[in-house]
């Protein structure tokens, strides 16, 4: 598979993305239809082309395709769509679609200005170290999974502030319940931190251990997220606070993305 | 073909004239009968429902509505047959078939937009193929009238929202806690509105029900209906610790609910919401409630005017669902020879 077929599958998934995004967002405004089975289907389509564009990259590079930022920015995406489809249930059957597609959307739309992505094989020193595959590949799926866990913040953030100012409107019989929401965030949260310790734990079986930056910075995502958990399981932390630190919190692993995903 | 509709309903007739002329589920198939063998009609729907009795009869040639409304006049007592007369709508061929789309649509009832009349007309179109008194004109046509159903159900807004106090509370405790079989209810009060909430939170799920009431028989009773536990009036405050929602309709002349009450016990409920419905007036619960993090009170007011609100969008999807029946209409008349009748 060469170029022009790979950036064409990106294209393709982007724009069923956007298209995804702004199906539900006319949905929403007209109040006349169920954007839920549409947009699934639309998100599918974006997600096996997403697939098979990092397919053709991996291909490419004879690794894990996440040599660059943009690339590194697709697999956080595709971790997000993969979870969105794996949730499943009431959390998934809601407006996580809409709330989703545009972040997918806009890295992606990052991802594919022009001389960003690469279009020949990046050079490796020596045979490719599973070690290095493993924590690289783990660490962004868990950034994905926080990534979803900041798209369920502030869905849930919304949905209690139409419930406070008993604003009972189409939105808000869309939304998922908060109880879900809360859960969500916990689970995904919870799934995350499990993955990024696997991804920790794998860097000291690499050949040739991350540097210090990379690794500080991948121990602070790791604790902030260990406490927030140990937070809500001790304390009950309220589902409010929840919400808004793991949107908040996820900004921290944002910033780190382009250190934490090189080799 | 030829449809005719004839019947009265909640607009046209007082519940006194309709309760007379109302054909119970098992006298459905010798109305029809009867209905069949006055000659004439060749097949015939009865339709009976607490707002509306109505026949729909089709023949391959034009007849008079008099052979049906001389078989409902046969139905009831000679000063109700006056009644009758002025209450009665005849609808024949293309009005025949809007007002069917309209009913099974839910635009001709009273609450509009509501769902049941769906499954009360595919009921009573059920009774009748089974009875035989469908063929060849109906059966195409009671298809393609319940595809119209879900067209109107499924691109319009004409049934989003709920538009009476009980569903507005159910819907907002599910927006609260999802599905309504893991929470526990405390209902304060075994007064109708407090039955009419609480049987609408069971219906929808609501296990670990409480029931409390000054008179404590009354409870028992209002809990032996509902599968419920009743406890002393002296007790509740103590359980709320522990409860999800918290419907309030006594008649107490003060608050019973404040925030000294709830605010101790919300470290104790890990983050868990509380929803309190308060349908008494004088209200049960104090309005500060609602200012403590994971407590959302809603009042009588509160609930009606979201019912209110409902009750508007609905009305404001009408001309919407009348476009969308027409342009149905049409591809019915389209669909087959004998719909012909059907086209402008």
């Amino acid at each position: 598979m060469n170029w022009s077929t790979a950036h064409t599958h990106l294209l393709v998934s982007t724009i069923f993305f956007g298209g995804g995004f702004l199906f539900a967002v006319l949905g929403l405004r007209s109040g006349k239809s169920r954007p839920t089975l549409r947009n699934l289907v639309v998100m599918g389509a974006g997600f096996l082309f997403q697939t098979l564009f990092l397919m053709a990259q991996g291909r490419l590079h004879g690794s894990c395709p996440i040599t660059c930022v943009p690339e590194i920015l697709i697999f956080v995406a595709w971790s997000m769509v993969l979870l969105y489809f794996v949730i499943g249930g009431g959390y998934r059957l809601s407006l996580l679609g809409v709330f989703t597609s545009p972040l997918v959307f806009l890295l992606q739309l990052f991802a594919l200005l022009p001389g960003r992505l690469p279009t020949v094989a990046t050079v490796r020193d020596g045979p490719v170290d599973y070690w290095v595959e493993l924590h690289a590949t783990v660490s962004l799926l868990s950034y994905g999974a926080f990534a979803l866990a900041a798209v369920a913040g502030v869905m849930y953030l919304v949905q209690e502030r139409l419930l406070s100012r008993r604003d009972i409107k189409t939105l808000f019989y869309q939304l998922p319940p908060i109880n879900s929401l809360a859960t969500a965030i916990f689970r995904l949260s919870l799934f995350g931190f499990i993955v990024l310790t696997i991804g920790l734990v794998s860097a000291f079986f690499m050949n040739e251990m991350p540097g210090p930056l990379k690794l500080v910075l991948i121990c602070i995502v790791w604790l902030v997220y260990g406490a927030l958990l140990l937070l809500q399981a001790r304390r009950g932390l309220a589902p409010r606070t929840t919400a808004w630190a793991a949107a908040l919190v996820f900004l921290l692993p944002l910033a780190t993305l382009w250190v934490v995903g090189r080799r | 073909m030829h449809l005719l509709c004839l019947g009265i309903n909640h607009r046209t007739a007082p519940v006194e004239l309709r309760e007379r002329l109302a054909v119970p589920e098992k006298a459905v198939p010798e109305a029809g009968r009867e209905i069949l063998a006055a000659g004439g009609i060749d097949e015939c729907v009865v339709l009976s429902t607490c707002n509306r009795v109505e026949v729909y009869a089709a023949g391959p040639e034009a007849f008079s509505p008099e052979i049906v409304a001389s078989q409902l006049r046969g139905h009831i007592d000679p000063e109700g047959r006056n009644r009758l007369d002025e209450a009665l709508y005849r609808h024949s061929d293309r009005e025949a078939l809007r007002h069917l789309c309209r009913v099974v649509s839910g635009l001709d009832s009273m609450v509009l937009g509501e769902t049941e009349i769906f499954g009360q007309v595919k009921k009573a179109y059920a009774g009748a193929l089974e009875s035989g008194f469908t063929g060849r004109l109906l059966n195409p046509l009671f298809q393609k009238i319940f595809q119209v159903g879900k067209a109107v159900r499924n691109e319009t807004g004409i049934q989003h929202g709920s538009t009476s106090i009980g569903s507005v509370a159910v819907d907002l405790a599910e927006k609260i806690f999802g599905r309504l079989s893991k929470s526990r209810v405390m209902i304060l009060g075994a007064g109708e509105m407090a039955r009419t909430v609480s049987q609408s939170l069971v219906s929808r799920g609501a296990q670990g029900i409480l029931v409390s009431n000054r008179s404590y028989d009354r409870a028992l009773d209002l809990a032996g209906r509902m599968n419920a536990e009743a406890i002393r009036f002296d007790d509740w405050s103590s359980r709320i610790v522990d409860t999800d929602i918290v419907v309030c309709s006594t008649s107490a002349p003060h608050v019973l609910l404040t925030p000294d009450m709830v605010e101790p016990t919300l470290r104790a409920r890990k983050g868990r919401p509380l929803f309190v419905i308060d349908i008494a007036v004088p209200r049960d619960a104090d309005a500060a409630l609602h200012d403590l993090d994971g407590v959302y009170l809603y009042d009588i007011d509160h609930l009606e005017a979201i019912a209110e609100e409902a009750r508007v969008r609905r009305r404001h999807q009408l001309e919407d669902c009348e476009k969308l029946i027409e342009n149905q209409i049409a591809e019915i008349a389209a669909s087959r020879p004998e719909f012909s009748t059907f086209s402008l």
